[in-house]
């Protein structure tokens, strides 16, 4: 067996793995130091100190260090040196800061202030509890970096006003499902952060290359439920004075200083001072938790309780990132040291694709890992795998990673790990059935492609905003 | 019989000008062994981060490394007297000819093996032109101008530049114009006209100021794992020895045409003005050196290799000085109006 | 056997929690830079320094914690569809051959990248700024984070051990979860 078929092994060992279920992070870093340890053998090295024992070395000195020389392989050293690049790693210190200003954020009222607010706002709108649902996530997703809270939050507000409203179930589903997603792709994105650190793509440039490719599908999601209002009314029938009040314009200008304002700002200073280069991504990251924490207190959301809770999921949620990391880094400095990336380059190279037959490959196979993995397996462990070679097509990592941003969107909407579904079907009233859900879904996932399609035709959406600010 | 193969990793970013630096080692190295030694040269980041080629080659983990003293000052601010010291009155020429000739080499292994007990042998190589102070974007006129700058440059300059009022950051080369772009600095100077403007420099800010006190001279550092050394036959080892001070050689030829070509791209096509950095800032320069000067002597080990350096230096750059006719006076005369001094 | 898997829930959480404090420290301290970088422009010199060091010792000793309350990622779409004990007998078998090597690895060598760390005259510190930053002790995280994912590691075999012979999952204390988990919990509650 030649080095880069043992490569190829270890990557078939790893996926194996994967289906049976092993927490990811303890897999990689057992395989990287296992298949490592094969690669760095190297008796002569190893048992260098044995070797150059004298004839009279006693029995116990000539036995323990003949043990020692297992363990001198260098892969040791590589997998600590590897742990310790991870831990001294400068961009992924924004990750805490961003989970911790989104959990503070999640638990300060702020959701249901903007959806009351935005559905009176766009009442006169067809679909218009649809569009300000989805206004109402897509804002909430600059503020916060995540996915989970915002589906569930806006499952239990916007879900049985759609409902009681008489919205198609499927339809109200769906738009709650892809709205609650999008805080993962539009920045701050822990998303994006975990991608500059595994491509090494500046993150402000993808965090200022993602928000028009953001907004593009926002808009085709807004579109959509406007069409599908227009064509077919009786899914969104315009709410009833009953069920989405008539407010004075004076009144509905209070409501929306004191609820779109003051999140505004937040979500101003933190992307703005990030995008105009006046902060770093993590000094803006704490003054985004800072300001979260004051904007709790003002909303008088502010409790103990809350912020131990924020406290412990921030280590949790960055724990398992940054241990994925841990293994990554470990697994594929060994994988590629056997030649496994080389062997992979060859073959692709082999195929003689166009960039964009290649584009297409990339997307669909990330696609079908949405399927069953996370996003944060598919970012850190297999995107990694087609980086190096993207220079062989001539694809720029930055728009690589907006493309991947967009697809990963997917994976939460895709059985069997839907995680926005499985949230919504968890909190939503027994009558909504899964089926119902994804049957909702199905459009958004069409918009999805519809929104990669329009980036692959016109690139601008992407480099515009990153050229404008960073001049290249 | 197969070839050794030797893994060097170093400091640089793979599109860096150094790169091909240690190529033109590595290259000499194959041609002398006559095979015998393959090199497989890397570039920072394919094993370890380029701060930590030092604990990678001491670990075994790479066999060698090609980087500066500085990037592992932590271990002992003395590293980086044998990579940028005090401006004493030599060039890097000077300081390798202390290193090679004045005493440097028994200091430097004395620091790295008796003090730090590192299990590395280490040859210095190619001195290096002055390092320009680098690159604003906007004027900065006076010493006064510096305060509040996150700027970036390593090892005893950012001791020294720290003392003028700057904030400093080490980072490796290929980290610095990302960083400028994050905002984690915003100022910096790498080396010289070529990697800088490799990097992307010029994208990131249009102010260059070269000539300086700050790293007036350093030198490549080549290091091998000392176990890794110790058991090639004697020919190999002082190929790979005498290698170094071969590509010292061509190294600066090739800086020559290179940095000399790539400071007119700059100057005269990428739309930078060059500046040569303010007398009121050298002067400022020189008088924090005195005092970061003072502060490194209380280490007994540190003023030892000072005593050392300022003695080669008084003889030798007496004469070095003494000697040499004014270069630009003869400039002047056959390329009128050029020079800025 | 009980005992021990509490007392390594208890002990793993006590070290997770007390270094998640760090992310308020973070915060302030961040948020300070700010303050003193763009309002006072003096920027301190420690701050690059002081944030990757919080981040990775929050991150480290959050292993162990994020290990026992079930949060580290796992490709788990067929393991769900398993009865318990299949779960346990399948997660006891890959624990010893893909959990312990790798962190020993981490103690034993973590534990000479540490030395070493501590050996140089004055400790290590970092390169990052001329502050002069100690890092010996942020390397020593290394060791620390390994132990306690050693002793939780041995907690979980504990529990599909337990579970293989009773057929359900010991699950540890809950102290806090994901909003939308807090939400699907109380909407279990209501409904049933
Ligand atoms: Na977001
Ligand atoms: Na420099």
């Amino acid at each position: 067996m030649t080095d880069p078929q043992v490569a190829l092994l270890m990557l078939g060992i790893f996926i194996l793995l994967v289906f049976l279920g092993f927490p990811i992070a303890f897999t990689l870093m057992a395989l990287g130091i296992g298949f490592g340890y094969y690669a760095y053998f190297d008796a002569g090295r190893m048992w260098r100190a044995f070797n150059r024992l004298g004839e009279d070395a006693d029995w116990w000195t000539t036995n323990t260090t003949w043990f020692e020389g297992f363990l001198n392989n260098r892969i040791f050293d590589l997998f600590i040196n590897q742990t310790y690049t991870v831990m001294s790693n400068e961009v992924l210190t924004a990750v805490p800061l961003f989970l911790f200003m989104g959990y503070i954020v999640e638990r300060a009222n702020i959701v249901d202030r903007l959806f009351t607010t935005l559905n009176i706002a766009s009442k006169n709108v067809p679909g218009s509890m649809g569009v300000a649902a989805l206004i109402t996530c897509a804002l909430f997703a600059t503020a916060t970096g995540i996915v989970g809270a915002v589906v569930t939050l806006m499952g239990l507000l916007a879900l049985p006003a759609m409902l009681k409203a008489r919205y198609s179930t499927s339809f109200a589903s769906g738009i709650i499902c892809a709205g609650g997603t999008l805080g993962i792709l539009i920045p701050p994105s822990i998303m994006l952060i975990v991608y500059a650190a595994a491509s090494g793509v500046s993150i402000v440039r993808l965090y200022a290359g993602a928000l028009l490719p953001g907004l593009v599908l926002v808009g085709l999601y807004i579109l959509y439920v406007v069409g599908r209002a227009i064509l077919q009314p009786s899914v969104a029938p315009r709410p009833t004075d009953e069920e989405v009040p008539d407010v004075p314009f004076g009144r509905l200008a209070v409501m929306i200083a004191t609820s779109f304002l003051p999140l505004a700002l937040l979500i101003f200073s933190v992307l703005g001072s990030i995008l105009f280069g006046l902060a770093t991504p993590t000094e803006a990251a704490s003054i985004g938790a800072l300001g979260g924490m004051l904007l709790a207190v003002a909303y008088r959301a502010m409790t103990f309780q809350r912020l131990r809770e924020s406290v412990y999921l921030t280590v949790r949620t960055t724990a398992m990132v940054c241990f994925l990391f841990v293994g990554s880094y470990t697994f594929s400095a060994v994988f590629s040291y056997l030649g496994g990336e080389q062997l992979i380059s060859e073959f692709v190279g082999g195929l003689n694709l166009t960039p964009l037959q290649f584009l297409i490959m990339a997307q669909i196979i990330i696609f079908l890992l949405g399927w069953p993995l996370e996003w944060s397996e598919i970012i850190i462990i297999f995107v990694p795998i087609f980086l190096p070679l993207l220079p062989m097509f001539g694809v720029d990592p930055l728009f690589f990673g907006i493309l991947v941003a967009l697809n990963l969107q997917t994976s939460f909407l895709t059985p069997p790990m839907a995680m926005s579904a499985y949230y919504l079907k968890g909190i939503a009233p027994p009558q909504v059935q899964l089926p119902q859900i994804f049957a909702g879904v199905m459009p958004f996932l069409f918009m999805v492609f519809v929104a990669m399609a329009l980036v692959y035709i016109f690139p601008q959406t992407v480099f515009y905003l990153p050229e404008l600010f960073y001049g290249r | 019989q197969a070839p050794i193969v030797m893994k060097m990793q170093t400091s640089w970013p793979a599109s860096d000008i150094w790169m091909d630096f240690a190529r033109e080692y590595t290259g000499r190295v194959e041609a002398m062994s006559g095979g015998r030694i393959k090199v497989d040269l890397l570039p920072a980041g394919a094993v370890v981060a380029a701060f930590q080629v030092m604990d990678a080659t001491n670990d075994g983990v790479i066999d060698a490394a090609h980087s500066v003293p500085v990037y592992w000052y932590g271990k002992s601010k003395a590293a980086s007297l044998f990579g940028t010291g005090p401006v004493w009155g030599g060039n890097a020429n000077t300081m390798l000819g202390w290193f090679y000739q004045g005493g440097g080499a028994d200091l430097y292994r004395e620091l790295t093996q008796d003090i730090l007990g590192l299990n590395v042998y280490g040859f210095m190589g190619f001195p290096m032109p002055a390092q320009p102070f680098g690159w604003f974007k906007g004027e900065v006129n006076t010493a006064a101008d510096l305060n509040g700058f996150k700027y970036r440059t390593v090892g005893l300059a950012a001791d020294l530049l720290q003392s003028m009022g700057m904030s400093v950051a080490q980072l490796p080369g290929g980290e610095i114009v990302p960083a400028m772009e994050r905002g984690v600095i915003d100022a910096f100077e790498f080396n010289n006209p070529s990697s800088d403007l490799r990097f992307g420099a010029p994208d990131v800010a249009k102010n260059y100021y070269l000539s300086s006190y700050h790293q007036a001279s350093e030198s490549f550092e080549f290091l091998f794992n000392k176990d890794f050394f110790d058991d090639l036959d004697e020919d190999l080892q002082a190929i790979l020895k005498y290698a170094v001070e071969a590509a010292s050689t061509s190294n600066t030829a090739l800086a020559m045409r290179e940095y000399s070509n790539d400071l007119a791209k700059i100057e005269n096509e990428l739309g930078v003005t060059v500046h040569r950095t303010s007398k009121d800032i050298l002067a400022a320069q020189l008088k924090a050196w005195d005092a970061l000067i003072e502060e490194l002597g209380k280490d007994a080990f540190m003023a030892k290799v000072m005593d050392s350096q300022r003695a080669w230096i008084e003889k030798v750059g007496y004469y070095e000085l003494m000697n040499s006719p004014d270069l630009g006076l003869a400039y002047d005369h056959y390329f009128p109006g050029r020079l800025k001094l | 056997m009980l005992r021990f898997i509490a007392f390594a829930d208890k002990l793993s959480g006590f070290f997770g929690k007390s270094f998640g404090w760090l992310i308020v420290l973070m915060t302030f301290g961040m948020s300070y830079e700010v303050f003193v970088r763009y309002l006072l422009n003096k920027p301190t010199p420690w701050s690059l320094d002081v944030s990757f060091i919080m981040y990775g010792t929050l991150f480290m000793m959050g292993g162990a914690y994020t290990l026992s309350r079930g949060g580290h990622v796992r490709g788990d779409f067929v393991y769900r569809l398993w009865p318990a004990r299949v779960q346990a007998g399948v997660d006891l078998v890959l624990y010893v051959l893909f959990f312990f090597p790798g962190i020993l690895a981490l103690v034993f060598s973590g534990w000479k990248y540490a030395a070493r760390s501590w050996s140089y005259p004055g400790g290590e510190v970092s390169v990052n700024s001329p502050a002069g930053i100690p890092i010996y002790q942020f390397k020593t995280v290394l060791v620390v984070a390994g132990l306690l994912l050693l002793i939780q590691g041995l907690a979980q075999v504990c529990r599909c051990i337990l579970c293989l012979r009773e057929g359900y999952w010991r699950r540890p204390e809950e102290d806090v979860e994901e909003t939308e988990a807090l939400l699907l919990k109380q909407k279990a509650q209501e409904n049933g």
